[in-house]
């Protein structure tokens, strides 16, 4: 019984002395100990791709905000948030802004999540570097979409440890920010494999193709030249060609077995709880469509100009735009899509790039589709190297580049209209090829008709300067008597210049 | 039940022993009131016996032997029996001779020593009238508590304790629960509860450190007695009704309103009435009943002594299909093995096994779907149940199609079952004089599981997918070593009492969670996820922590005239950041008896005085585990077509976060008057709770991660109050006692800081409201205010009143609302986002207990009023009822404004202000409830003696017989946590929302004590 006292004692110490408080998460995605194989960064670059497909950025208020900013697109609802980029009259505290700039920041910091986790990883660089490339395409992506919407930016490049250090940096310049574009991209480039088993995963020419456009954007002529050219003359190599059939680039079901598209995002008809899913088909539709379970909301739709200055011939316009839907079990041209009766509802042609053949989707309106928009496609490399064959005075090349893209356009096609009337388009004269000098304008002018509605114009309004003319009275949307030079950059949120004062604003916001 | 046979079987064991003579005598108290009830024991025997309605006994016991006369609240004697064979005793008071023994953290101290704040609730209390948990027990009982059921009569309902107010925002301010010693345990059922402490400020409480901010409720369980065994038989019935329904439109009115309402909005079809007439609250109310038994066996001899328990609690809700079972056994042995050495074991366990009904909607399931007491109040009552094909009927005339209530209340089912276990065991050894090693090892387990199905039966919630079924496990173990020496000795003048010690507990929570939709049968229940042919993402998740922790404590009393204690905890905790591991508790009082001074010895009126002051700082341990540490967050991503499961960066780590910490400040006086026979005691207390942790939403978005905000320490709240008990022995006559005990407490509570103090906002709307701000935390204000639109009363045409505007498109009969002016004092003449406003505060002035006791013979009667005064209510079961696209009540439909009754502050039907948060449905929460009213009948010794039984006592109650308050709903106990989202069972900052809660219950019970 004496011993009893030493019992209890060693009872006690043992118990409690082998503790040292430290935390081992266990079931949580904790950082320490996650990267282990190339498996694992992978996981972290699909976090990363996966925020783009998102409504908040081109599911949606990117998509969207770049559309009615271009003159190809204007506004039908009278949401404050939307008008104030129609009219170019942005705030500080514009509702999308602030949502596609968080946006684009979550698929940075999961890019370099995956980056920084990479190093973790202890595997041959030849296996790890071609799925870590896809990051540094990523990121260079998502910095290339901000650096033109808002010029100097806050740069990130590692994850954030030191809240407090990074939450008082200020902006980085546009030509620093560029620089590391080009870095990342020629990162990717050089550990991609030339092909991927979706174009929905970056290939080599992914990152060329990316390198051209900012190279151009940056009037790098040469460079912007090189690397197109490079594509083009290796087209074979990296599986890509012009799309004989305009139509399919925007049918979801025949889009993913196109050469054309060389970087697309991957849309799969799952209306994700994050809101990774898309909604431009029915923003872009017709209201009372009988299509897609519920029609459209006759949001963003384009002005009549756009339609009637655009030839009829044109093959192009017919897959591009729906003069005539069902609507109410009525067929009607486009004058009488108001018989809907919704106060939104325009008598115009409507975009028809989304909501013809948006496949399967999971949610009423044709939300959640499985239609995997094209970022980059080939067309736009040969119309890159023409732009910048002009600008190194090879008119020759020019020529070649612009009018292969044409000369498809050319080809017609099988198509139907919005009320499902089958319509052909036999080979034809439309468009013509252009013979004699080839100018900037007409590129331009080539971009704004095979892109149309892409995303693409507003930003080679942007990067050309050309606010002035596209948007004065003889524009395609009349007068926007707002626009000024200032609203070629958006301005940065309000709320996030009020969580770091280090950050400045735009001019003129 | 074979009550007989254990009863024959006492009878036969412990019959008087051979070779004694007969003594009797009677006892009294000091006011020569006859004690009833008084155990008489001869020592060392199992021999013993009870006084009688007059305080007489008759016992055989040899002259030489000892009598031990005990009674409960009085100090125990020893007397020698002598050769006259009559022992007449007069007991003292417990707190008179010996002293009160109240119980605290890790020992315990004679009450007229504490110099802590604490309140002790008496076993009587706690049974009083039959409840599930204990904690409901102390509604009113004890100052400073404050008791809400989280969701009214539901049964099996938690039960939210507040000591002394929200000391957190964000962290729990729930007390931490001790029972015998083992730190965080379940509460026992409360007919074996000895005795149970409420430790108020921090030098009661710091003690416990890290976990002891929010006060500490400790728990003993009972415990046999040395001497003969007893069998005690406790059985109480009762039968509830639901203490309230809403007056609410029948078929005719409903369609005259509905049409009314068309022609308000310009709509000339008129309402398609139906051809029924429902009154769906009737058909989900029902009697309820409540049945409580408990056996119980107790006893000891010198040695070894044991309390055994059986409990068997049985309730039928009043809303069909809802009702709580419950099993509990409850085991205390307590074995002197030696001299030295004493060993012990405490066993407990129960299953509970809750069948719910669904109340207070989120809104989550469908559109406001899913909750029976709101359904029964905005259904059409011109649906009958079941349409012609045996369909349930749904709400499709007007508003959301939901499913009717009495389809949801009876086809849906949701059980949960819990199982407690708790072993402890322990042992005690008095290693030299004054100086004993304690060592206990417990080991605690609560599984719970949760099924709930929705057949195909319900139209609306689970037809289309053909029933959905969950089934959810949570598991929590925990494991508690603690190790502790007592050094108590007299040392000069005074008496020390030393105390250190070490605490190791770690506990571990894994849950698991699975659904399904699509089941070939309804047959199946939840029990067949197998065969649902669409599954739902599983889940699961575990969680650990571990508590290390070292504790020492000093009390000296010196010359009986000033106390001194001093208490000290470190504690360190896996969930607390990597920076910030270890902390410590301090804390000191001291006591002045100032009645033991010359100058108070020839007082008349004053019997007792000492002054108590305190201060100390506490903890709460407010970091979630895992919480502090840098986190991905998955994410659907999209691979090849395929969704794949991504990561992304979701919060950074968090090094230096630091738990709450509350620095207390008390002041107490505890005065006698007049011979004690009245006690007041006094408390004023200054809590400021600093280091609150807030989410910042400040980090800036271009950090990317997917959680928009970061924990920092930056909130405080500070609580001050006054607590009041008093109780008197008013007459205390012969045959007539009366005895009355008051317990008042007021609290007030500040936001004192928050990040960059601005306002916070949440919700507390159930989601189809469309509200997202409800509620406000503002700096200099309190906690959880009502936030929304100022009602101004009805317009009535032409210029708006000075300084109000309708919403857009008023018309006379629609509600005004202030229009607040801006900062430079101008008004824009149109009610738009900066017109909200705070217009309410749900926090009470004061909470009151009121308890008279009478008795007079063998009778005893019980009155207890418990109140509050001074809280608002949010009546969002209103907004709902009053928005047109529901029924409504009776009073709204004839009050509203019309073109011919437009002196009235009721806006028209069907009006514009569509679900609109304003003052218009705050309501003043105050009420004064009988909540207890009981009548007891002890049957005289001579009638029972000759069966062999001690006691009998009948007792007949009634609880929350009358209510009196100006709030309209249904009562003015609410406490809505539905919203999903930031409120929650144990949210500190919703408070006083009102929307579909399980009505509070009105019952009578009957209740028979039998004693062996």
């Amino acid at each position: 019984m004496k011993n009893l006292k030493y019992l209890f004692l060693i009872i006690g110490i043992s118990v409690f002395s082998c503790s040292d408080l430290l935390e081992e998460p266990v079931g949580l995605l904790a950082p320490e100990g996650f990267f282990q194989s190339t498996a694992d960064i992978q996981t972290a670059v699909d976090g990363a791709f996966t925020h783009a497909i998102n409504e908040k950025f081109w599911g949606r208020k990117l998509s969207i905000a770049l559309m009615l900013r271009s003159d190809m697109v204007n506004l039908q609802s009278d949401q404050t948030r939307r008008v104030e980029h129609n009219e170019f009259t942005t705030l500080a505290n514009n509702g999308m802004i602030t949502e596609f700039w968080l946006k684009t920041y979550q698929g940075i910091a999961g890019a370099n999540l995956a980056i920084a986790g990479a190093e973790a990883v202890d595997a041959d660089i030849a296996a790890k570097n071609p799925v870590t490339a896809q990051a540094y395409f990523i990121r260079a992506f998502y910095y290339f979409h901000l650096v033109r919407q808002f010029g100097a930016v806050p740069y990130v490049d590692a994850p954030i440890t030191d809240a407090e250090a990074a939450g008082s940096i200020s902006r980085t310049s546009a030509d620093e920010v560029y620089a590391n574009i080009i870095s990342d991209l020629e990162f990717a480039k050089q550990w991609l494999p030339n092909t991927q088993s979706s174009r929905a995963i970056p290939a080599k020419s992914s990152a060329s193709a990316y390198l051209a456009l900012v190279h151009l954007t940056r009037g790098n002529y040469q460079a912007a030249y090189d690397e197109a050219k490079e594509i083009i003359d290796n087209a074979g190599v990296y599986d890509l060609a012009l799309e004989p059939d305009f139509q399919n680039l925007f049918d979801a079901n025949a889009i993913d077995a196109s050469k054309e598209p060389i970087f697309a995002l991957d849309y799969n008809n799952f209306e994700a709880p994050n809101n990774a899913y898309d909604q431009i088909a029915p923003m872009t539709g017709i209201r009372g469509d009988d299509r897609n379970e519920g029609g459209g909301w006759s949001v963003a739709v384009p002005t009549l100009a756009v339609y009637e200055t655009w030839d009829a011939g044109d093959y192009r316009r017919a897959v591009s735009m729906d003069d005539e839907a069902s609507i109410g079990g009525v067929v009607v041209d486009f004058t009488q899509f108001d018989i809907s009766g919704h106060e939104h509802a325009a008598n115009w042609p409507y975009i028809a790039k989304y909501t013809r053949f948006p496949g399967a989707f999971d949610r009423g309106n044709a939300r959640a589709t499985s239609h995997n928009y094209s970022m980059i496609r080939y067309a736009e490399v040969l119309l890159i190297a023409a732009e910048a064959a002009v600008e190194l005075g090879d008119n020759a090349s020019a020529t070649d580049f612009i009018n292969q893209v044409r000369a498809r356009a050319r080809m017609g096609g099988v198509t139907q209209t919005g009320a499902g009337t089958t319509v052909t388009v036999a080979p034809g004269a439309v468009p013509a090829d252009i013979t004699g000098t080839v100018t900037v304008a007409d590129v331009l002018e080539e971009r704004r008709l095979e892109l149309a509605f892409e995303g693409k114009r507003w930003y080679d309004i942007a990067r050309r300067r050309i606010g002035n003319e596209v948007f004065n009275a003889s524009g395609l949307e009349g007068e926007k008597p707002e626009f000024n030079d200032d609203d070629y950059l958006m301005p940065l949120p309000e709320d996030e210049l009020e969580r770091n004062p280090n950050l400045t604003q735009n001019p003129g916001y | 039940m074979n009550l007989k046979n254990i009863l024959i079987l006492m009878m036969l064991l412990f019959s008087s022993s051979l070779f004694a003579q007969n003594v009797t005598g009677n006892i009294s108290d000091a006011d020569n009131f006859p004690l009833i009830g008084a155990t008489v024991i001869v020592k060392g025997t199992t021999t013993g016996t009870t006084t009688d309605i007059d305080g007489n006994y008759s016992i055989a016991a040899p002259e030489g032997s000892t009598l031990v006369i005990s009674y409960t609240g009085y100090a125990t004697q020893e007397v020698v029996v002598g050769p006259g064979g009559t022992v007449n005793l007069t007991l003292a008071d417990d707190a008179e001779l010996l002293g009160e023994v109240v119980v605290v953290g890790y020992g315990s101290r004679k009450k007229s020593d504490i110099t802590g704040a604490v309140s002790s609730v008496k076993s009587e209390e706690l049974t009083a009238f039959p409840i599930l948990d204990a904690a409901q027990a102390l509604q009113g009982r004890a100052a400073g508590v404050d008791i809400q059921s989280n969701n009214g009569g539901e049964p099996g309902a938690p039960v939210a304790i507040r000591i002394r107010g929200n000391t957190s925002i964000n962290a729990s301010s729930s007390p931490l629960i001790v029972v015998d010693g083992f730190v965080g345990a379940t509460m026992p059922q409360p007919n074996d509860i000895a005795s149970l402490e409420v430790l108020k400020d921090a030098s009661a409480t710091a003690i416990y450190g890290s976990r002891g901010s929010n006060g500490v409720v400790l728990v003993t369980t009972k415990k046999g007695q040395n001497g003969k065994l007893n069998v005690e038989l406790n059985s109480t019935y009762s039968v509830q009704n639901t203490a309230n329904a809403l007056d609410l439109l029948n078929a005719d009115e409903f369609a005259d309103y509905q049409n009314q309402i068309r022609t308000n909005q310009g709509n000339s079809t008129p309402f398609s009435q139906g051809a029924f007439d429902t009154d769906w609250q009737d058909l989900i109310y029902q009697a309820g009943n409540t049945q409580n038994h408990q056996l119980s066996f107790s006893g000891g001899t010198d040695k070894v002594n044991f309390y055994a328990s059986g409990n068997y609690f049985d309730q039928r809700g009043i809303v069909v299909n809802s009702g709580f079972e419950r099993g509990t056994f409850l085991s205390n042995l307590d074995a002197q093995v030696t001299d030295k050495l004493k060993l012990g074991v405490n066993l407990f366990g129960s299953r509970g096994f809750k069948e719910g009904v669904a109340t207070q909607s989120d809104g989550s399931v469908t559109v406001g779907g899913d909750d029976v007491i709101s359904l029964a109040m905005r259904f059409a009552p011109d649906k009958p149940i079941q349409d012609e094909n045996g369909n349930f009927t749904t709400n499709d005339a007007i508003g959301d199609e939901v499913d009717n209530p009495y389809a949801v209340a009876t086809q849906r089912i949701d059980e949960t079952i819990t199982d407690n276990f708790r072993a402890n065991v322990y042992g005690n050894y008095e290693i030299v004089k004054n100086l004993s090693f304690k060592t206990t090892f417990g080991m605690s387990s609560r599984n719970e599981n949760r099924g709930i199905y929705q057949p195909s039966t319900l139209q609306i919630t689970a037809s289309a997918v053909d029933g959905r079924a969950r089934v959810a496990n949570a598991k929590r173990t925990s494991l508690l070593s603690e190790n502790y020496l007592t050094y108590d000795a007299p040392i000069g003048n005074g008496n020390l009492t030393l105390l250190g010690g070490y605490s190791y507990q770690r506990n571990d929570t894994k849950a698991f969670a699975a659904a399904g939709t699509g089941f070939l049968s309804d047959a199946f229940s939840y029990h067949a996820l197998g065969t649902a042919t669409g599954l739902l993402q599983p889940a699961s998740s575990l969680s650990e922590v571990e508590i290390l922790s070292q504790f020492g404590r000093v009390n000296y009393d010196f010359n009986n005239r000033l106390l001194l204690t001093a208490t000290v905890r470190r504690d360190g905790a896996s969930n607390f950041a990597a920076n910030n591991k270890f902390a410590i508790f301090p804390s000191a009082a001291i006591g002045w008896k100032v009645f033991s001074e010359d100058f108070l010895d020839n007082s008349q009126t004053i019997s007792g005085l000492k002054l108590r002051a305190s201060y100390g700082v506490t903890g709460n341990p407010s970091i979630a585990p895992f919480q502090s540490l840098a986190r991905f967050a998955s994410l659907y991503a999209s691979s090849e077509g395929q969704t794949v499961f991504a990561i992304t960066p979701d919060q950074p780590a968090n090094p230096d976060l630091r738990w709450e910490s509350s620095f207390q400040t008390n002041f107490g006086a505890d005065i006698g008057f007049v011979n004690n026979r009245f006690n007041l005691t006094v408390d004023l207390y200054n809590i400021n709770t600093r280091d609150l942790i807030l989410g910042n939403n400040g980090i800036p978005e271009y950090f990317g991660f997917a959680s928009d905000e970061i924990l920092t320490n930056l909130g405080e709240i500070n609580n001050r109050g006054l607590e009041i008990s008093l109780n008197t022995r008013n007459i205390v006559k012969n045959n007539f006692k009366w005895s009355t005990d008051l317990n008042f407490s007021t609290n007030r509570n500040q936001v004192v800081a928050l990040i960059n103090d601005a306002d916070f906002f949440g919700n507390a709307a159930p989601s189809y409201f469309s509200h997202d701000r409800s509620y406000v935390l503002r700096v200099g204000e309190e906690v959880g205010l009502f936030w929304g639109f100022d009602y101004a009363g009805v317009y009535q045409g032409g210029d708006f009143p000075e300084g109000t505007a309708t919403l857009a498109g008023g018309v006379p009969g629609d509600p005004l609302f202030r229009d607040i002016p801006d900062e430079d004092g101008m008004t824009d003449g149109s009610i738009t986002e900066a017109d909200r406003t705070i217009i309410g505060n749900p926090n009470p002035d004061f909470i009151f207990g009121l308890n008279n006791t009478f008795s007079f013979g063998g009778v005893d009667l019980n009155i207890f009023f418990q109140g509050s005064q001074g809280g608002d209510i949010f009546n969002m079961t209103n907004v709902q009822l009053h928005n047109g696209d529901a029924n409504t009540t009776r009073d709204y439909f004839n009050n509203a404004w019309t073109a011919s009754n437009t002196d009235t502050d009721q806006p028209r039907v069907g009006n514009n202000s569509n679900r609109e948060i304003s003052s218009r449905f705050v309501e003043d929460g105050s009420y004064i409830r009988l909540k207890n009213v009981a009548l007891g009948y002890n049957l005289p010794a001579d009638l029972i003696g000759n069966i062999g039984v001690q006691n009998i006592r009948l007792a007949v109650s009634a609880q929350n017989l009358l209510t009196f308050t100006n709030y309209s709903g249904l009562d003015p106990e609410v406490n809505y946590f539905g919203a999903s989202g930031d409120n929650n069972t144990s949210s500190n900052t919703v408070r006083g929302f009102d929307f579909g809660n399980y009505p509070t219950v009105r019952s009578v019970t009957f209740n028979l004590n039998v004693r062996f």
